[in-house]
């Protein structure tokens, strides 16, 4: 019990001598205040956006344009892996298209989605959609490939009919693949949705709020925003995990 | 299912066909498309377009000025970055202590992604070229950090209980063992880092910079050349490509004992 | 050749059902232009009932007459008949259970059981009292819950008995089923094996390359040879159930029939060797 304590208190060193060194370098003059904002007018800033809904309502329109786009993607990824997984004609005339798209970089999207699509929400979240499209088609892809002909061979045996076959085996047995896909995709949609709102300037959003203050020089705002984006971050990963950890509690822990 | 078949030999190997018969199509579709005028010039330059840019920038000299500013600020941010991350990542692996008192900031850091830093930066820093070789070193340091952790925390008891039962002194034993053991984990966070910061040096380019690729794709969007911005993207899709292939080959080569 | 019927082979009125009639059985593999003969004339009745274990040397093709049995291949000449009707493809009248116990992991034992009945017309009601009693037959009551990575090979492998048993399928097809598990757990098994055959009576066919098993089991022995495979002879095995393992005729008729699958495979030693010497002769 002891061991874990100090453990803990090791781990709070590092960014604790951090935050007094950001502390000390404000106070050296005012030109290092205005970029080293003092961690007390931080605080009062992040309350003061905090009442007055700002910060909020940035956040709340990162995370639709992050879930939006994550349903969307993941599930149109999740569907069109499947098809490629189950049947080998659909692979052998969709997957090279698929693959040759997958070589263009998401960033090289960017700019062509900003002319066709705007500056806005829309533009947003379909960069979202696509970064997380990608992660879901080759996992689930994987996940359906890698049933064992084994298990098949059971299901032909004891009777039963193509639909049960799906609902029973094929996809309780693809779970553990496609999480490994939701994880990137949950991974990939953040960034990308940060990503496009630092880059798409138009409506709300974290990115966009960090732009503004970023153009007012307020590092005060910017930080509680970088803060902000790595908490989220973080919350998704604890919570797939424990999702994960129940529905794929089936598998040995070898 | 195991069908034995004969394969009829063709003068091509098959897998090479397919590979680039889609983009092949595409690349006809996307002429064929601009020719009959489908869609507004505006929205969908025709490839001729594009390369008569590739052309023009190149007799300008602007394009090898981008690419050499590009190239620059990712070899100088992916080297410095990737050396601190692998020092970094193998104290950690070693030393437990040392890994108690970084984790918890490692991981914390590591969560927000590269981009988000770049205001941040920007206000630090201001938009000259430190911000951006710091962005591509934050964005190298912690794959290769990660690989170098991983690496050396994965190296089997096994080798060092033969090592140990052998009397291996301490230099053979790096050399011989710890080395190879770590190096294919290694090669791979350096890839998967250069692949980031080539990204992330874009895309902070396409924010804020006065020269560089992104810059150029950002300035051709201002001035509505839709063949700049495509030039642009194809570079960075080529460059990334290059990097990533090389850097697979360089891992094939080195990592030669590793099976699949 | 061997249709002796022990005497103390009691039909009850249902397993007069489960007659297995193999009718000049052939199967081949196509290897580029050459022919593999894997199974050659291969005639056997299995009475209703009746326990039957079949031994040989590897590549004799004994699990490829369970497959084409269990209806998983259909390519072969001859005719294999259930009760007179030729069988086409698989079928919950036929039922397996194989080597690797093919639990599927994300199931718990219950569920796996149960799914063996998803295409059945009983009530939820019924499903649920079969499963458990037939977890209770293979004596896992108490681990209906639990995830197959939480089993023993010998559990896991008793579950699948299970789950080939609880359609009660005229014929019980077994394919080294006890192969992958250790010898204590092998001894245990068997036992419960010929525990559920006397309740059960249904007609089980077994393959197994373990000749003590196969005696303890079997009303009769089926031993094969390889290259073609073919049946070789068919001993009646005698004895009283419970089978006693150091009775004098047990270990007699053991002997026997592994002096037959030693001969045979000197005998495919022979002809190999013989056949390379002509080869060199000629090239």
């Amino acid at each position: 019990m002891g061991m874990v304590f100090f453990k803990r208190l090791k781990g709070l060193v590092l960014p604790l001598a951090l935050l007094m060194t950001w502390e000390m370098a404000s106070r050296q003059g005012r030109a290092y205040a205005l970029t080293f904002i003092p961690i007390e007018k931080i605080g009062r800033s992040l309350i003061e956006i905090t009442l007055n809904g700002e910060l909020l309502t940035n956040l709340l329109a990162s995370l639709g344009t992050a879930s939006t786009g994550l349903l969307i993607g993941g599930t149109v990824g999740l569907g069109l892996g499947s098809l490629m997984g189950l049947y080998p004609r659909v692979d052998k005339i969709i997957g090279p298209v698929f693959h040759s798209f997958r070589q263009v970089p998401l960033l090289g999207w960017i700019p062509l989605i900003g002319l066709w699509f705007g500056n806005g929400c829309l533009a947003k979240t379909l960069v979202v959609c696509l970064a997380s499209f990608y992660p879901m088609v080759l996992n689930s892809y994987a996940g359906i490939r890698n049933i064992e002909n084994n298990h098949l061979e059971v299901c032909r045996v004891l009777g039963a009919s193509r639909w049960q076959t799906y609902r029973y085996i094929l996809i309780p047995g693809s779970l553990p693949f496609i999480f490994i896909g939701i994880y990137h995709a949950l991974a990939f949609s953040w960034i990308s949705t940060v990503g496009s709102e630092l880059l798409f300037t138009a409506g709300p959003g974290l990115g966009g709020m960090m732009q503004t203050a970023q153009m007012a020089a307020k590092m005060d705002i910017v930080i509680i925003c970088v803060a902000s984006i790595g908490i989220v971050g973080l919350l998704m990963n604890v919570s797939l995990a424990k999702l994960s950890g129940h529905l794929l509690r089936w598998r040995s822990t070898r | 299912m195991n069908a034995i078949s004969t394969a009829k030999r063709l003068p091509i190997p098959a897998d090479a066909l397919s590979l680039l018969a889609a983009p092949l199509t595409m690349l006809a579709l996307w002429v064929l498309v601009t020719r009959a005028q489908w869609v507004p010039e505006q929205l969908l330059v025709s490839p001729t377009k594009v390369i008569e840019a590739v052309g023009e920038l190149w007799e300008a000299g602007e394009l090898q000025g981008h690419l050499q500013n590009s190239l620059r600020r990712l070899f100088l941010g992916f080297f410095s970055g990737a050396i601190f991350g692998l020092i970094f990542g193998v104290l950690m692996g070693l030393s437990k202590s040392m890994e108690d008192y970084c984790a918890p900031l490692f991981n914390a850091f590591r969560q927000i992604p590269s981009i988000a830093f770049i205001p941040m930066l920007i206000l630090i820093f201001g938009i000259d070229e430190t911000f951006k070789i710091i962005i591509v070193a934050k964005a190298a340091f912690f794959p290769v950090a990660l690989g170098g952790y991983d690496s050396v925390r994965g190296i089997p008891k096994n080798y060092l209980e033969v090592a140990k039962v052998y009397q291996c002194p301490l230099w053979p034993l790096i050399k011989q063992v710890v080395i190879p053991a770590t190096v294919p984990q290694i090669l791979t966070g350096l890839r998967l880092s250069l692949s980031r910061s080539w990204m992330v040096l874009v895309a902070a380019e396409l924010m804020a910079a006065d020269s560089g690729i992104g810059q150029m794709m950002e300035w051709g969007r201002q001035m509505f050349r839709m063949d700049i911005v495509v030039v642009g993207v194809f570079i960075t899709g080529v460059i990334g490509f290059a990097l990533d292939y090389g850097f697979k080959w360089l891992e094939s080569r080195l990592a030669r004992w590793k099976t699949g | 050749m061997g249709n002796l019927i022990h005497p103390d082979f009691k039909r009850s009125a249902k397993s007069l059902s489960g007659e297995l009639s193999i009718q000049s059985l052939h199967k081949q593999y196509r290897l580029e232009r050459n022919y593999l003969n894997v199974l050659e004339n291969i005639n056997l009745t299995i009475l209703p009932g009746e326990f039957v274990s079949i031994v040989g040397p590897s590549g004799c093709g004994k699990s490829t007459i369970l497959r084409l049995v269990v209806g998983l291949d259909s390519d072969f000449q001859g005719r294999i008949l259930l009760d007179g009707k030729p069988i086409t493809s698989t079928s919950t009248d036929r039922g397996i259970v194989f080597q690797d116990h093919r639990l599927f992991p994300w199931m718990t034992v219950w569920e796996n059981i149960a799914f063996a009945l998803v295409n059945s017309d009983l009530s939820s009601a019924e499903k649920r009292d079969i499963v458990a009693l037939n977890i209770e037959r293979v004596n896992l009551t108490g681990f209906a819950n639990a995830y197959p990575h939480q089993l023993s090979g010998g559990m896991a492998q008793r579950a699948a008995i299970a789950r080939a048993l609880v359609n009660e399928p005229k014929i019980l097809l077994l394919d080294e089923p006890l192969g992958a598990l250790d010898a204590l757990t092998r001894l245990y098994l068997q036992a419960e094996l010929q525990r559920i055959w006397i309740e059960h009576r249904s007609t089980m066919i077994m393959v197994t390359h373990d000749v003590e098993e196969a005696l303890f089991l079997g009303d009769r022995v089926v031993v094969m040879q390889a290259n073609p495979g073919r049946i070789k002879r068919v001993v009646p095995v005698p004895l009283d159930h419970p089978r006693d393992r150091s009775s004098p005729l047990f270990h007699r008729l053991k002997d026997e029939i592994l002096a037959d699958l030693i001969d045979t495979d000197s005998t495919a030693e022979a002809k190999r060797a013989k056949s390379l010497a002509l080869r060199s002769d000629l090239g």
